[in-house]
């Protein structure tokens, strides 16, 4: 050992010198804390990087330790100790683990090879490599650093009350924020209405597992169930629940805040005739859900319907006097002044009347540089699909290589 | 107005073509008759979808049904890239059988067009990053099968010319996967605000795309112990098995992961 040139195992046992090292910080100094690196810090440490990668390169005629840095020998085995670690994380579902010294410093190092072969392949220059390696590089260093500078924050809105200040969810503090949000009007569209049995002793659907329905739309408002033969004679999106004369329950139209869905329906069951018929609604904050019982064993039921689409109608205010509209939607975030605005949730308890928006507010300042690392991989990638395999191997000169199969 | 009940045409039509093509793509010479099916195939496919889209006035995303509407036609046009690229003779069938199993699924469970889609994966992203992953399994599978193939069955013989369709395989499954990922951190980043959160499956897509790495930096080097270098193929792929499935039966993955829905 250490004869040079160095091999796979120089390289191994300096990666289980570095677990041994990260071991001994995580017992001396405790976990990685993250949180320290926000800005400025992040940035300086980011330069001290760079800088020791370039310096190291700089004088790697010299030191034979940075010389063999930039090799697919001190490369594979890192990258060996990198994926190890990584798997006991994704065996144990330990998370805390990227607080986990070791597996910081392998990570670094890791980096620290792929920044040296980099510097090492600027000549004979290749844009494949450099888009790979590069973009990596750039990705994971903006990553990780940039994470101390992440903010994430939870704003809850009301209806006709503009908010300035959100919950930052790291430590459940309360921040004033250079943005004030004013909510319009919040809307839930939701899909149809659908039936389907319960089993009267379990209270779950039947069949078990497999559960069938029948999705009330349009033209369609019947089917099978089981035994039982469904039809709705009238459904309404918006109903209230009223008793009448002899104290029976039933549904009228009803177009107003805390409406339901409600259908009436008939049933009869196929092989013995039987028929039943009542009302089944699913019920809202301000009405209790309504089954209908069909025999002993099953009721008939409508289960909650499932929103399709949040959406809140916003103007968004800025201390520097922007001002914007705009429609919130899942998937569909608010960029303003670095900020993203993203429909996170809603008051459930009010389900589709709710007058209250959750918006998750998010900054990312280095997500520029990450983005760029992930557009670099993109090329590389694609660089790779069209040259896959024809470098490396030196025995490749003398075969063809794109020989079909 | 175009509706479902109009699908059975256009995807017979298209799983026609297609089959033609990934016949002739077994014929000499016939490159451009394969092209040309597999085109035509593609078109017929793709005006249903623009069909939907325009009496739906929206694009169609939000169902089950609708996905893999995008799945039957991304999968034959993954396929032709790759053929027009590397040739591989099997991956146009490949490509019309796997398009044709979810044409059959929109066929006869037509009750998965209702079915709907959490409002999350209501996205452009959503397809392509599942398709661009089946390509990736596909050729990281046929690398798996040569690798064990070269490890059972070819012990002493001279494998040069097979492992180099073995990198070959490996280089284009692997580009493929990191495209996946990163499909998948962009999405990430607009449906939940950040693109990577090692969540358990993430985490174990970075241990397998690690592993794919380190058989690709293995192979530059002529030194390495080349049953060493296929075993590590094969701990690739188990990795890759863990990422797609395995987490689901994971103990320490339950009920965190954001991705679990995959099991529909
Ligand atoms: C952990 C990160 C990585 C490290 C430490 C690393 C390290 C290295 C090293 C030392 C070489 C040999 C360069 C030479 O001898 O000139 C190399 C070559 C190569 N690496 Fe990586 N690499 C990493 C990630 C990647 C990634 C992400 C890809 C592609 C997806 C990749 C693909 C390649 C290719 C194709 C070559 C051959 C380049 C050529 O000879 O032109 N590597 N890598």
């Amino acid at each position: 050992m250490w004869k040079r040139p160095w091999t796979y195992l120089e390289g191994a046992v300096i990666g289980a010198g570095l677990v041994a090292t990260g071991e001994i910080l995580q017992l001396s100094v405790g976990e990685v804390a993250w949180n320290l690196f926000a800005y400025p810090l992040n940035v300086l440490l980011a330069a001290v990087f760079v800088s020791a990668i370039i310096l190291a390169f700089v004088v790697r005629k010299r030191v034979y330790f940075f010389r063999w840095c930039a090799t697919v020998q001190a490369a594979i085995p890192i990258m060996v100790w990198c994926a190890v670690l990584t798997l006991v994380m994704g065996l144990s579902g330990w998370m805390s683990m990227l607080r986990w010294w070791p597996l910081v410093l392998c990570y670094t190092f890791m980096m620290f090879v792929l920044g040296m072969t980099c510097l090492k392949r600027l000549r004979p220059f290749s844009f494949a490599f450099m888009l790979n390696h590069g973009g990596l590089f750039v990705a994971l260093l903006a990553g990780t650093l940039g994470n101390a500078d992440v903010q994430k924050l939870r704003m809850e809105v009301r209806v006709g009350r503009p908010e300035w200040r959100a919950i930052d969810e790291s430590d459940n503090s309360i921040k004033e924020l250079e943005l004030a949000v004013e909510l319009h009007s919040f809307t839930i569209d939701e899909y149809p209405a659908k039936l389907m049995l319960v089993d009267n002793e379990t209270g779950k659907a039947v069949p078990a597992g497999k559960p069938e329905q029948i999705v009330i739309e349009g033209s369609v408002t019947g089917g099978m169930l089981m035994d039982w033969e469904i039809e709705a004679d009238s459904c309404m999106e918006m109903a209230a629940q009223v008793t009448d004369g002899e104290n029976k329950v039933k549904y009228v139209e009803w177009k107003n805040m805390g409406a339901t869905t409600a259908a009436h329906v008939t049933a009869k069951q196929r092989e013995t005739g039987e028929m039943k018929e009542g009302w089944v609604s699913c019920g809202s904050f301000m009405f209790p859900y309504h089954a209908l019982k069909l025999d002993e064993r099953y009721s008939l039921v409508m289960p909650e319907r499932e929103p399709k689409r949040f959406a809140s109608d916003v103007t968004v205010y800025t201390k520097a006097g922007t001002v914007k509209d705009a429609v919130i939607e899942v998937n569909k975030p608010l960029e303003i002044d670095g900020w993203k605005i993203y429909q996170l949730s809603y008051d459930e308890t009010m389900g589709r009347w709710s007058d209250t928006s959750v918006f998750e507010l998010v900054r990312d300042p280095w997500l520029g540089w990450v983005y760029a690392g992930i557009f670099m991989m993109l090329g590389g990638a694609i660089c790779m699909f069209v040259s896959a395999g024809r470098k490396g191997s030196e025995q490749k000169e003398t075969l063809k290589t794109s020989e079909s199969c | 107005m175009l509706n479902w009940s109009h699908f059975i045409y256009f995807a017979v039509v298209a799983v026609i073509c297609w089959t033609a093509g990934a016949y002739l793509s077994f014929r000499e010479r016939k490159t451009g008759a394969v092209y040309a099916w597999t085109i035509l195939g593609l078109a017929v496919f793709f005006s249903f979808i623009v069909g939907l889209w325009i009496s739906f006035e929206r694009p169609p995303l939000r169902t089950m049904g609708e996905t893999r509407l995008w799945y039957s036609f991304f999968l034959p046009f993954a396929g032709l890239i790759t053929f027009v690229r590397w040739k591989y003779k099997w991956i146009l069938c490949f490509s019309t059988l796997m398009s044709t199993v979810f044409i059959c699924v929109n066929l006869f469970k037509p009750e998965i067009h209702s079915k709907t889609l959490m409002p999350a994966l209501q996205s452009p992203w959503f397809a392509p990053h599942v398709i661009v992953y089946m390509f990736c399994y596909a050729m990281l599978g046929a690398a798996f099968v040569m690798a064990v193939y070269l490890l059972c069955c070819r012990k002493d013989k001279d494998v040069t010319r097979e492992m180099l369709l073995t990198d070959n395989l490996v280089s284009v499954g692997l580009a493929f996967m990191t495209f996946g990922m990163l499909l998948g951190a962009l999405w990430a980043k607009e449906a939940w605000g950040h693109y990577w959160a090692w969540d358990p499956k993430e985490t174990w897509a970075a241990i397998t795309w690690l592993c794919y790495l380190i058989y690709i930096h293995l192979r530059l080097k002529q030194d390495a112990d080349r049953r060493v270098i296929l075993y590590v193929l094969v701990i690739a792929f188990c990795c890759l098995q863990m990422c797609w499935w395995g987490i689901n039966y994971l103990p320490s993955a339950q009920g965190v992961s954001v991705h679990t829905y995959n099991m529909e």
